[in-house]
């Protein structure tokens, strides 16, 4: 089985004026599983349409392996480029039972009949759909349908596999379930996979590295872990997890001014002057009626409200110029609505974004 | 333009981009088929014999009584039969679709039947039932009452016997319409007026009524169409009355001494009239988006009606009446007596009606055959025409497919007599002197169904996900592979059903085909109008009484079709 790498160079996709994938370079080592992770409308699944074969590129090229499969002179259609693609619809086909929808790729291929039953065997067993052989995708339920999909797409033993929300049809506890079998069957085969969603659980979940996307570009890529824990932009500080962010005036290279009072930050050194969005996220931030032993990085403020949520407590706080926070404790934390707090908001989770 | 929207159209190095010619060839095709004929009524609707530039025509017009009138009495029709159609099928509508009246289901498809009659069929069964003298209900009436020969209780012969026999067949659109919008209508969208503290009557003042006014208003004006445009069912009963409508005129001046100028003159205002009212209708219904706004809904929520539920049945079985059950006694009783004015009795039974037409009748051999030409042609060129547009359109295979979509669709817009105007002004002078042949006759029909047969396959490629063809694409096949494999077996039975369903149309057509056929080209439907002028009432009922069969066959198989169903019954055209 080869395996190759995937990479994209200043990809670019116009429908008129608008760039839907707007300069992207992306670069997918060999076996690794990448999120395009974005709202809807940001591009991710135009981006994989065009990584499949199926929309030609504006500007930019792709490449797999050594091989210039996308420009805009020359595009490889998609039943040369050996990939395998699980829709969104799981676009499986009505007319066709279990065992024909899975083996439709064998036979373009040409397969000879011991081997081609051979990896039906296998891989009903893989995806547990032997009882369900016969049957007609319409007598299935989701996530049997779903699980066809996937079948269907990894028999062919693609070099790429290509997944376009492949979880959004099914419901909470399925979904979950999927997650980890996606990740599962991807650990044992290791095939190169691009996989597009809009939920960052999902994407933390199961990928190797995550490209987040916002209007056509990728705004960030990288571990699960760093696009977590150094968000580089207040897009990405927001649409990842949880964080509160906070604008102010730069003080010096490393403090911002942020409710009439001093904020230390790291990141980026502040350049004087200017102004600085900085994130924060709900859980760092400290919560007391009583004054910190800490001076720095300490704010008043209001409880607007609070939440109890069983493992948690979630607050609304307000502070001097009337901007809100959210900020998240342990549950036994408890303090009235409309009482005075004090704020500590540690210098080292004080995020400055560069954008 | 080209580089952007082609998404589908892949470049090999070798391979010929194939997609414009095919786009500039399909949009020629259309274009003669519909811009040649339309230009020509133009022309001669602005020129006099001479070919100068006059608007003499269209002053005669509108000053001459002989023009008029018709234009009166058309105007009359069309809206007295739109008013009635409302008033009769908007309650039916709301007891089918929210009341928990018995039987709906049955109503439904009785309604169907009146939908599928052909109205002039339907005109000839009521001259049966209510003609002065011989019409049955006249003398059932007689009989009762003991009253004197010339007294008569109906006569269809008058205008409002012409308003009532064109609602009888006119009512299902509106029906259609408005049972379709409460369908659609949640049930929840009622019960959350109900739990704000709205009443009953309140709700149904403030939520139901205006979530169906738009349906109800486009099949108003869908009606008004249908009445304005008709031609048969005025030819047949308006003409011994003694007066003409638009069409039946448009239609004498044909007959001899010809004048084609004025008949495109008198074409123009309808042909406009039509393009503003389809116009209205798709601002009406294409701003009703807001009922289905919003996730998961109920079923509609019936209204329990009480001990009101079966005079409710009651009602709409004696509405039907009029639509159905006479007429069809009517034909039945016409095919197998030996006089069509006779009733039916053990006795007088004879086979003598159906050995008529098939063995004496000579001209009926000839329309059979001419019929099944021009319907088995029209069907499978018609069908491949709309299946490569519906393809092209739906997938966005070339650029400018918009173009082709909308070429398709435009004569839905031309009446049926207006584009056999514009057909007999463009193909009987040279270069395409058609007139006379079965070709002429073949443009007209292909130009009537392309609309229906196109927005059916496009229906159809809709329920087919293009992600169905991407993933046999990405396992490995080719664009032609894919179609064949994938599209083609899930598009069989909707190509099949056009297929029929164009069939059927062309055996129903009767206002086109009157201008333009020749004794040697005389289809079915010019038949039973040509019988009806010589009083064979017998022999038009069991021509008629068959053509309703084969109707109903094809309605019933398109039924079974997911996703065709009443939609496609309502796209019929006479």
């Amino acid at each position: 089985m080869r395996v190759a790498s995937v990479e994209l160079q200043n990809l670019t996709k116009r429908y008129g004026s608008i760039a839907v994938v707007d300069d992207v370079s992306l670069r997918i080592e060999h076996g690794l599983l990448v999120c395009l992770l974005g709202p809807s409308g940001c591009g991710k699944t135009t981006t994989l349409r065009l990584i499949a074969g199926f929309v030609e590129p504006t500007a930019g090229e792709i490449r797999v392996g050594e091989r210039l499969v996308s420009s805009p002179s020359h595009t490889v259609p998609p039943e040369q480029r050996n990939m395998s693609m699980i829709f969104q619809s799981y676009a499986l086909w009505p007319h066709m039972t279990v065992t024909e929808n899975i083996v439709y790729g064998l036979k373009l291929r040409k397969v000879d009949r011991d081997t081609m039953k051979k990896k039906l065997d296998a891989i009903l067993s893989t995806t547990r759909l032997a009882p369900l052989a016969d049957r007609y995708p319409g007598e299935l339920s989701g996530g049997q349908q779903q699980r066809v999909a996937l079948a269907r797409a990894l028999i062919v033993e693609p070099e790429t596999l290509l997944l376009d929300e492949p979880l959004s049809n099914l419901d909470a506890n399925l979904r979950e379930e999927m997650r980890f079998e996606v990740r599962r069957l991807h650990d044992t085969y290791r095939y190169t996979t691009v996989y597009v969603t809009h939920d960052q659980s999902e994407a933390m979940t199961t990928a190797d590295v995550i490209a987040v996307m916002n209007a056509g570009k990728i705004e960030q890529a990288g571990s699960p872990e760093e696009i977590y824990n150094r968000p580089r932009s207040e897009f990405v500080a927001r649409f990842i997890g949880s964080s509160n962010v906070v604008k102010g005036k730069n003080l010096d290279d490393s403090r911002i001014s942020f409710a009439g009072k001093p904020l230390r930050v790291i990141g980026a050194k502040l350049s004087a002057g200017g102004e600085t969005a900085v994130s924060i996220r709900q859980h760092d931030i400290r919560i007391s009626t009583v004054a910190p032993p800490q001076t720095e990085n300490v704010v008043p403020a209001t409880v607007v409200r609070q939440v109890f949520l069983g493992g948690s407590r979630d607050y609304m706080v307000e502070v001097a110029d009337g901007e809100q926070l959210r900020v998240v404790t342990s549950a036994e934390e408890s303090i009235a609505q409309g009482s005075a707090v004090y704020l500590h908001l540690p210098p080292e989770h004080c995020r400055a974004l560069s954008r | 333009m080209s580089a952007l929207i082609s998404t589908a159209v892949e470049r090999r190095p070798a391979a010929i981009d194939i997609s414009r010619p095919v786009l500039y060839g399909f949009a020629a095709v259309l274009i003669v088929l519909i811009v040649l004929p339309m230009s020509w009524l133009l022309v001669y609707s602005v020129t006099d014999r001479t070919g100068a530039l006059t608007l003499d025509n269209f002053f005669r017009l509108f000053s001459e009584s002989a023009f008029l009138d018709p234009l009166i009495a058309t105007f009359i029709i069309a809206t007295s039969s739109s008013f009635f159609c409302c008033a009769v099928a908007a309650p039916m509508g709301w007891l089918v679709a929210r009341t928990d009246m018995p039987v709906g289901g049955v109503i439904r498809v009785l309604v169907t039947a009146s939908f599928v009659t052909p109205p002039f069929l339907g005109a000839i069964a009521w001259e049966l039932l209510a003609a002065p003298n011989s019409g049955l209900l006249n003398k059932i009436f007689r009989a009762v009452t003991g009253a004197p020969q010339e007294e008569s209780l109906f006569n269809i012969y008058s205008l409002g016997g012409i308003i009532f026999v064109v609602s009888c067949y006119t009512f299902p659109y509106v029906f259609v319409l408005v049972a379709n919008a409460l369908d659609r209508t949640p049930g929840e969208l009622e019960d959350a007026s109900s739990i704000l503290g709205g009443k009953r009557w309140y709700t149904a003042r403030r939520i139901t009524i205006p979530l169906v006014l738009p349906a109800l208003l486009a099949g108003a004006l869908v009606a008004f169409l249908q009445a304005m445009t008709l031609f048969g069912s005025p030819a047949i009963l308006a003409l011994p009355a003694g007066f003409h409508t638009m069409t039946t005129k448009i239609w004498s001046l044909f007959q001899y001494p010809p004048k084609p100028e004025l008949a495109a003159a008198a074409a123009l205002p309808l042909l406009l009239l039509t393009i503003f009212l389809l116009r209205a209708e798709h601002m009406i219904l294409g701003r009703r988006g807001y009922s289905v706004v919003g996730g998961k809904y109920g079923a509609p929520r019936l209204i329990a009606l009480g001990r009101w539920r079966w005079p409710a049945l009651a009602l709409c079985l004696v509405v039907l009446l009029n639509p159905v059950f006479l007429p069809y006694a009517a034909l039945f009783n016409a095919a197998f007596a030996p006089v069509a004015s006779h009733f039916l009795t053990f006795s007088n039974f004879t086979l003598h009606n159906i050995e008529f037409v098939l063995f004496e009748l000579s001209a009926t051999k000839l329309a059979l055959r001419n019929t099944v030409i021009l319907g088995t042609t029209t069907a499978t060129i018609g069908t491949v025409l709309a299946l490569v547009i519906a393809y092209v359109t739906a997938r966005k295979a070339v650029p400018g497919y918009r173009m082709l979509g909308f070429l398709a669709t435009a004569p839905i817009a031309i009446p049926g007599i207006v584009l056999g105007v514009g057909l007999f002004l463009s193909y009987t002078r040279p270069p395409f002197i058609l007139y006379g042949t079965l070709w002429i006759l073949l443009i007209a029909f292909l130009t009537i169904s392309l609309p229906s047969a196109y927005q059916q396959l496009q229906a159809a490629f809709r329920n087919i996900h293009p992600e169905l063809e991407d993933a046999s694409r990405i396992l490995g096949a080719t664009r032609l592979q894919a179609l064949r494999q994938i599209t083609a077996p899930l598009l069989r039975t909707s190509v099949i059903a056009t297929w029929c369903f164009v069939f059927v149309g062309v055996m129903r057509e009767l206002s086109a085909a009157i201008i333009l056929f020749t004794s040697e080209t005389k289809v079915i439907s010019v038949l039973i109008f040509d019988l009806n002028e010589s009083g064979d009432l017998g022999a038009i009922s069991v021509i008629g009484i068959a053509m309703l069969v084969i109707t109903f066959a094809v309605v019933i198989l398109v039924n079974r079709i997911p996703g065709f169903g009443v939609v496609g019954a309502g796209r019929l055209r006479t």
